[in-house]
């Protein structure tokens, strides 16, 4: 039987309890965790659920690829860049190999450029569609990670069957694309063009990826968990985040109209009908949506690239068998998937750049992880930090 | 009295979930093979595009070491020795001609990182991309192919794809 008294001990030790001041716990997180992207290690405080003071520490894949970048030739520079963003490894070349031939005062065939353009939408919707398939997982959902990777895989497909690589194409050259091999030692090597039935292929991918994407929009956007885990958390406002540098998708859900694509002219992207997508609250939620609009977006690109090709041309401008770019400095950035991707090229004239500065997205974006993480709960630290679709060696190059 | 209006009748929600997945069942029977998203691997095998980069071919006598490959790979995985051979005069009264001959030509696949700059800047057509992907090794070592290796692949080479229009 309780008494009174056992009551009011027991009452007077809760509320001590409650007043208690407990200890602050450093909890790690990573580097090796799945949700990490790779090896991204946060060291946070935690009290209770909450955690404050968190700090990400990167650098556990640093390559050096500015240093190598420096006694490599253009030739293979192209090779290892694709590595940087492995799962858009198409996109990070377009800008690199535009800031060369601006350097070298060389004017792509149209041709090339439109080839370079499907390619380069096309690894956008599989970087997306990665993020589709990834982002649910981390929440706990596995099923639309097969929707997601299903399609993906067609996407890969046409690109390997243009490139010859899945993830590191390596496919452009200055002044146009790679020549195909084995035409005969005495022969001029001709660039490598569409393959047979390419662009017939790829309006039937794209209406699968559309399909797809209403399918993910029912199956994970009218998931009530999905919705309860996202909506709201991880508010980035837009001045914050263009404080931090952040760009691409994730400055876009936070309701900034900035796509470089409409900026930069680094490919014919003005002769193409298309809306940069914006979402409203910039949390989680609208993060993943605008993503999955993207897609959308990306696959009307390449329906309106595929119709509108030149049937025939010329794939390769004229330039030198050494190359060799010539004296001065030049910025080109790009809309990658992840966002702002740039180089920063300084030649002195040699085979190689004397010095190549790499911009990458989601170095730039993970940047405000402290600021975003700072007083959530635990599992929240996985949604925000899956929303934010970074790739670490993006981030640690 | 429940506030969400789809919670009227206990387990319609179940019932629902069933129904997509049994006729996501009987759909994927009907899927033509060309689309279905795996292949029973050992036993069934996808035919890879001939532009795949899978494993690179060479063609010796085409090679005439000049070292241009091992030169332009990014990774150094190519290794290349050889010796000036002398040859009789193609007529009578002629020089005698130092014809280069090969004695080792090594690529090292557990270093390639497979870009395909060697195939690109041979200037003599000696070396090709084959589609084939089956080679790995309990052995890092093996991974070393020797010029003899490299020749067998010749015989996967494919033709170029066709082209558009």
């Amino acid at each position: 039987m309780v008494t009174d008294s056992d009551l009011t001990k027991h009452l007077s030790e809760a509320q001590v309890s409650v007043e208690l001041q407990t200890e602050d716990m450093t909890l790690n997180i990573g580097p090796q965790h799945p949700s990490t992207h790779g090896v991204l290690r946060l060291v946070a405080r935690v009290n209770g659920e909450r955690c404050f003071d968190v700090r990400p520490v990167i650098g556990y894949m640093h390559r050096g690829y500015e240093k190598l970048s420096e006694v490599r030739t253009y030739l293979q520079i192209t090779a290892l860049i694709n590595r940087i963003d492995w799962v858009s490894g198409y996109a990070n070349e377009i800008p690199f190999i535009v800031a060369a031939e601006k350097l070298m005062d060389v004017e792509v065939p149209e041709r090339a450029q439109y080839i370079r353009l499907i390619l380069t939408e096309m690894a956008r919707v599989s970087s997306h569609l990665i993020f589709m398939a990834s982002y649910p997982l981390e929440l706990g959902a596995a099923t639309p990670l097969f929707f997601a990777l299903r399609d993906r895989e067609r996407v890969l497909d046409l690109l390997e069957g243009v490139t010859g690589g899945r993830f590191h194409p390596n496919f452009n050259r200055i002044g146009g694309v790679k020549p195909n091999a084995g035409a005969g030692p005495t022969t001029k090597k001709t660039p490598q063009d569409l393959p047979a039935g390419f662009l017939a292929e790829t309006r039937d991918a794209m209406s699968v990826v559309l399909h797809t994407c209403e399918e993910i929009e029912d199956l994970v956007g009218g998931n009530e968990i999905f919705r309860a885990r996202t909506k709201g958390l991880g508010v980035l406002p837009p001045e914050v985040g263009a404080a931090f540098g952040v760009s691409g998708p994730n400055l876009r859900a936070s309701g900034v109209k900035f796509d470089l694509r409409k900026v930069e002219s680094y490919l014919p992207y003005d002769k193409f009908d298309f809306d940069v997508v914006v979402g409203e609250n910039g949390d989680c939620w609208d993060r993943w949506w605008v993503r999955l609009q993207e897609i959308r977006e990306s696959a009307k690109i390449i329906q309106q690239a595929v119709d509108g090709i030149p049937p025939s041309g010329p794939l390769q401008a004229k330039v030198p068998k050494l190359i060799k770019v010539p004296k001065g400095e030049t910025y080109v950035r790009a809309e990658n998937p992840k966002g702002e991707m740039g180089y920063y090229m300084v030649s002195d004239g040699g085979t190689g750049p004397y010095r190549l500065k790499i911009r990458s997205a989601s170095f730039s974006n993970i940047s405000m992880l402290s600021w975003i993480l700072e007083g959530v709960l635990v599992p929240d630290i996985i949604a925000i930090m899956g929303s934010l679709d970074f790739v670490l060696g993006d981030v640690d190059r | 009295m429940t506030t969400n209006a789809h919670r009227t009748i206990p387990g319609s929600g179940l019932i629902k979930g069933l129904r997509v997945t049994i006729t996501t069942m009987f759909k994927t029977i009907f899927i033509p093979k060309k689309y279905l998203a795996t292949v029973n691997y050992p036993i069934v095998k996808e035919t890879p595009v001939a532009r795949a980069r899978g494993v690179i071919a060479l063609d010796q006598d085409a090679c005439t070491v000049c070292m241009v490959c091992s030169r332009a790979c990014p990774d150094w995985c190519i290794y290349i020795e050889g010796h000036k051979e002398e040859q009789p005069p193609s007529k009578p009264g002629g020089r005698i001609r130092a014809r280069a001959e090969l004695d080792r030509f090594d690529i090292d696949y557990a270093l390639c990182m497979y870009c395909g700059i060697c195939v690109e800047v041979c200037p003599f057509d000696a070396l090709f991309w084959t589609p084939e992907y089956e080679y790995s090794e309990s052995k890092m070592g093996n991974m070393l192919h020797d010029m003899d290796r490299l020749q067998d692949w010749m015989t996967t080479v494919p033709e170029p794809p066709a082209l558009e229009k």
